[in-house]
């Protein structure tokens, strides 16, 4: 039986202004990624994959076309709907990891269900803990992002991600600004959310990190090159 | 290239810069108006002044001198200008049927051509002759009294029903709503309806020849006085005046130097929002800088670009801020010239108001943009072009860290965010901050200045158990005045002084005086009750005191000679004179150089010093009356009673204490009005620069609000952060300048009283003003905040992380 697909685009466009003319920096996207994927989108830089993320997370809406990401028609929905939807949905991990300079860890991570205000307040803290235990950062609970290493950052985006546990993980570049130990590290967080249950969503210029991905997505020219999936031993 | 970089510029961020000519704008207009007004104003006063021709000398008898005087007086005193006039009181009423007269003065002049010194001039109509009158132009305008009008006079044997005929402007004049009387004018040989004797004058004016030195002139006047001593003439008043500069000018010296210096802080505070405004867009621009080094421009190229960007909002702003400037000082300047009567003159403006406004507006636009612009033309590629993400400004410092503690502990993740992101930019906090606690402070202690001008007045109040104080014209028999005074069924309790001719000495030295020149010798007597002024050392006269030589001198006259209780000063009365010892230093609330210096001495004593008969010269009455309708009535009742007793009442010196309480608070009306003009202008720009430094943090954390967006922050939440952010700005800023104010406002008050107001205040701080100023900075921030957080809100999450 056929899985049932969790994020479904179909025919979608993205044009951006520029100068007089309109240009289009996504041409007939069709991709469905199923729930628990975790996929890897590659391809050089300005062809397009960081918009077509963005799409997905519902950061941006199509120009033209269907986005549909766990039923949820994101191509239909207004900005106020999208951003309770992404708050409630998805969780997002950046290249520079963004989190709050005058919050301390916990508090980073309380933030997005202090946004969302679906969990007690008394709750909201001890799952901050949990996601920190998860990311071994229980130590640095109370630091700053500036009394932490890159690594560490980046760590606490990803249980700032989880904070109110949802079914897509997107990131951004998440190893672009870490290195290579550090970067395997977060790879092998990212594999054990998959097994979790989670489906993941990866833009990277990692060629080994995309090849270790059990799918990959090349972008090219602002459309999908190739779709491969890794042999499974 | 270097333009339309420029302009772009100016396009691009049009909010950011927007704000910053406002709080320029503002404060060129606040130097521009205040320093052009000032200046407009002192220089028409000197013009009229000089323009009346104004006496050295003015000599107010207390009772006719007869002209034939004169020559005398001319051989031994060599004058160039010689004047004479007479002045009394009167009783008038507009209709027949009034059931009570009215008090005024009635001036006996000759018409202006006539007149030597002290001219007053005609404004509308004609010159009194035979039997009309005229009226001054401020008391036509505060009885409602006009050209045509007539009015109902009591002479000495009739009453005469006299027409205004004419509109006259005096020169030298309180103005009724400041207390002063209604004045009308009449022709000289009018007065024989009034028993003034022919040929007889009451007041002495006399130009000494040139060059005015005040001090000969000081020196003259005491002579004048003993001449008229000798000729069983005392003087009640001496006002010596400078030709050259208005004798307004003390009375507004010190307004003018707060005004100015408030100004200047107005300007100065403009200049502080630059400093913010061009750090925050070199901040912005740090890449667009390293990139424009990178490809070979020079540290000097950037600074002119950057000077050229803040040079045209400064001129931008001068264009706006300066015809409004001109316009207000000429307009404010009409409207303080009519307080001291002085028409106002076709359009002027002040050359130094405008260089003061194109030089310091300018200036002041440059000097804030100079340290930004320096610190980004001289920041190098690698670092002007390295930024990533979102800033990690915050947690440098144990301040962050221990904030972040206290915020983590007691405050929701929202509010400890948006009180963590006011530190992020220290320099911008202090700047802001400094804004918001200067308006604090300012509005704070002008605020107790107010609460101790009525603390002053009230205790004043107080120590007044008299509700009327009559002045008489001629001293009058005791028993005369109380049968009259008391024969009124209002009328509780009265007390008599008796004023006597005086001049004090020490060590044979006359001692300087601080009021107009020569003293008020009161005897007071030893049952006196109803009034007691305030001492500042020493005590008040006692029944004990009854014949003993003691004194009581006011605390200005005191400290201007070292003159300290247990030391004694010679009284000269008459031909008399005799060693007093000083028991009390008093405060003298109302003292000016046109006020006479009372000194208190124990009727009893002064009486047999003076061998001088039991007279009257002014009468303390206590009465039955609790508001001031009932006093006025009891007042003009009382002076129908002494009038009828054929006693002269002396409109001049006759008070109320209601009504005396009510000229005082009016009198400090529009220097307290001024001020709390600034303080409003102050706390303007205190909130333009708040929501100038609100509006470039949500330029610079265009990111961050993306970031905010994407974790799933509703619009609602980012507006109320950037909110929150301006609200915790005035919260910070309220709690610091309320020990701030606390702790400075007894001393600036205390200065600004005497330096503005000329009186010695009773401080009191206006607790009151905590809780307004919390109000007032609740308002300022929620409005300066309320843009910001709206833009905030605004961007949408793609343009933000773009961005």
């Amino acid at each position: 039986m056929q899985p049932t697909p969790f994020i479904h685009l179909t025919h979608v466009y993205k044009d951006y202004p520029q100068a007089k003319q309109w240009q289009t920096v996504l041409h007939d996207i069709n991709l469905t990624i199923h729930a628990h994927e975790f996929v890897a989108i590659v391809g050089a830089s300005g062809n397009g994959k960081s918009t077509l993320l963005n799409l997905l997370s519902g950061i941006d809406t199509p120009s033209k076309g269907e986005v549909w990401v766990n039923n949820t028609p994101l191509h239909a929905i207004n900005n106020a709907a999208l951003t309770r939807w992404r708050g409630a949905n998805v969780g997002i991990i950046f290249q520079f990891f963004q989190l709050l300079p005058t919050l301390n860890l916990w508090q980073n991570i309380v933030l997005p269900m202090d946004f969302l205000n679906i969990l007690p307040k008394r709750q909201r803290r001890e799952r901050a803990m949990h996601l920190l235990e998860l990311v071994d950062l229980t130590d640095a609970a109370q630091r700053l992002p500036s009394e932490v290493s890159g690594g560490q950052q980046q760590r606490a985006a990803i249980a700032r991600a989880l904070a109110n546990d949802p079914a897509l993980i997107v990131a951004d570049e998440p190893t672009g600004n870490l290195d290579a130990h550090t970067a395997d590290a977060v790879f092998h967080l990212f594999s054990h959310l998959q097994s979790q249950g989670k489906t993941l969503v990866m833009v990277t210029h990692n060629e080994s990190l995309a090849a270790a991905a059990p799918r990959k997505i090349t972008v090219s020219a602002g459309r999908i090159a190739s779709d491969t999936q890794a042999q499974t031993e | 290239m270097l333009w339309q970089k420029t302009r772009t510029d100016f396009w691009r961020y049009r909010s950011r810069f927007l704000l910053a000519m406002l709080s320029v704008m503002v404060g060129i207009f606040c130097v521009g108006s205040l320093f052009g007004m000032v200046d407009l104003l002192l220089s028409q006063m000197d013009s009229a002044h000089k323009h009346s021709r104004p006496s050295h000398i003015n000599l107010m008898l207390r009772h006719d001198a007869d002209l034939a005087l004169l020559p005398e007086l001319a051989k031994q005193f060599a004058p160039t200008r010689l004047d004479t006039l007479t002045t009394i009181s009167i009783r008038y009423k507009l209709k027949a049927e009034d059931p009570e007269w009215l008090s005024a003065l009635l001036v006996f002049r000759p018409p202006t051509a006539l007149q030597q010194l002290d001219i007053s001039t005609l404004s509308a109509g004609v010159w009194p002759h035979d039997d009309m009158l005229a009226i001054e132009q401020l008391s036509a305008t505060a009885s409602q009294l006009s050209l045509g009008d007539h009015v109902i006079v009591q002479t000495a044997t009739a009453t005469l029903n006299l027409p205004i005929n004419g509109l006259i402007r005096q020169p030298f004049v309180k103005p009724p709503n400041l207390g002063g009387p209604i004045q009308f004018f009449a022709a000289p040989e009018f007065a024989r309806h009034f028993a003034v004797p022919a040929h007889s004058f009451r007041q002495l004016l006399l130009q000494l020849p040139e060059p005015y030195n005040a001090e000969i002139t000081r020196q003259q006047a005491s002579h004048l006085r003993q001449f008229f001593a000798d000729h069983q003439l005392p003087v009640n008043a001496t006002i010596l005046q400078d030709p050259e500069h208005h004798w307004g000018r003390p009375l507004l010296a010190g307004i003018n130097g707060v005004l100015e210096i408030m100004a200047l802080a107005a300007l100065g505070l403009a200049s502080v929002q630059i400093l913010i405004t061009l750090s925050a867009h070199i901040t912005q621009q740090s890449s667009q800088i390293g990139v424009m080094k990178a490809l070979g421009a020079s540290g000097f190229i950037l600074l002119k670009s950057y000077l050229l960007e803040a040079l045209l909002l400064g001129v931008t702003a001068l264009i706006f801020a300066l015809p409004l400037a001109v316009m207000a000082a000429y307009l404010s300047s009409c409207k303080l010239l009519g307080l001291f009567n002085i028409a106002c003159l076709d359009f002027v403006f002040s050359p130094r108001a405008l260089l003061l406004m194109v030089l310091g507006g300018l200036g002041m636009t440059l000097l804030g943009a100079l340290q930004p612009i320096i610190a980004g033309a001289s920041l190098s590629p690698r670092l002007a072009m390295t930024g990533y993400g979102v800033y990690s400004d915050f947690g440098r410092s144990c301040v962050d860290r221990y904030l972040e503690r206290a915020a983590a502990y007691c405050l929701s993740t929202l509010n400890a965010a948006a009180l963590g992101n006011l530190f992020r930019r220290k320099g911008q906090l202090l700047f802001t901050q400094s804004m918001l606690i200067i308006a604090g402070i300012v509005f704070m202690v002008l605020m107790s200045l107010i609460a101790s001008l009525q603390l002053t007045l009230d205790k004043e109040s107080a120590r007044n158990h008299f509700t009327v104080r009559l002045g008489l014209s001629q001293d009058s028999a005791d028993a005369d005045v109380m049968r009259a005074a008391l024969s009124l069924p209002n009328s509780m309790l009265i007390e008599l002084w008796q004023r006597f001719p005086g001049e004090l000495s020490h060590n044979t030295q006359a001692i300087k005086q601080h009021g107009s020149l020569g003293i008020q010798l009161y005897g007071i007597p030893e049952d006196n009750a109803l009034y007691q002024p305030q001492l500042d050392a020493g005590r008040w006269l006692i029944p004990s005191d009854h014949d003993k030589k003691v004194v009581v001198i006011s605390a200005a006259t005191a400290k201007l000679n070292g003159l300290s209780i247990g030391e004694s000063l010679t009284i000269q009365s008459g031909k008399n004179s005799q060693d007093f010892e000083i028991i009390g230093i008093y405060r003298w609330i109302t003292s000016s150089q046109f006020t006479i210096e009372p000194v208190y001495v124990p009727l009893a004593t002064v009486r047999d010093l003076t061998h001088s008969k039991a007279l009257t010269s002014v009468a303390l009455l206590g009465a039955l009356v609790s508001t001031p309708e009932q006093e006025l009535t009891y007042l003009n009742a009382l002076k129908q009673r002494i009038t009828a007793a054929h006693i002269a009442v002396d409109n001049f010196s006759t008070t109320s204490k209601l009504a005396e309480r009510k000229y005082a608070q009016q009198q400090f009306k529009p220097v307290l009005s001024t001020l709390l003009g600034l303080a409003v202008m102050i706390c303007v720009v205190s909130g333009i620069g708040l929501s100038g430094t609100l509006s470039i943090n949500v330029l610079q954390r265009t990111k961050e609000i993306g970031i905010l967006s994407a974790l799933g922050a509703s619009e609602h939440t980012i507006f109320r952060l950037f909110l929150m952010e301006g609200c915790w700005h005035g919260f910070i800023a309220w709690m610091l300048s309320v020990p701030l104010a606390y702790g400075i406002a007894k001393p600036i008050a205390v200065q600004l009283g005497e330096t503005m107001l000329g009186i010695q205040l009773d401080f009191s701080f206006d607790s009151y003003a905590v809780v307004y100023w919390l109000g007032l900075v609740s308002i300022i921030t929620l409005t300066a905040s309320y843009f910001p957080a709206r833009k905030a809100t605004q961007c949408t999450v793609q343009d933000c992380l773009i961005n």
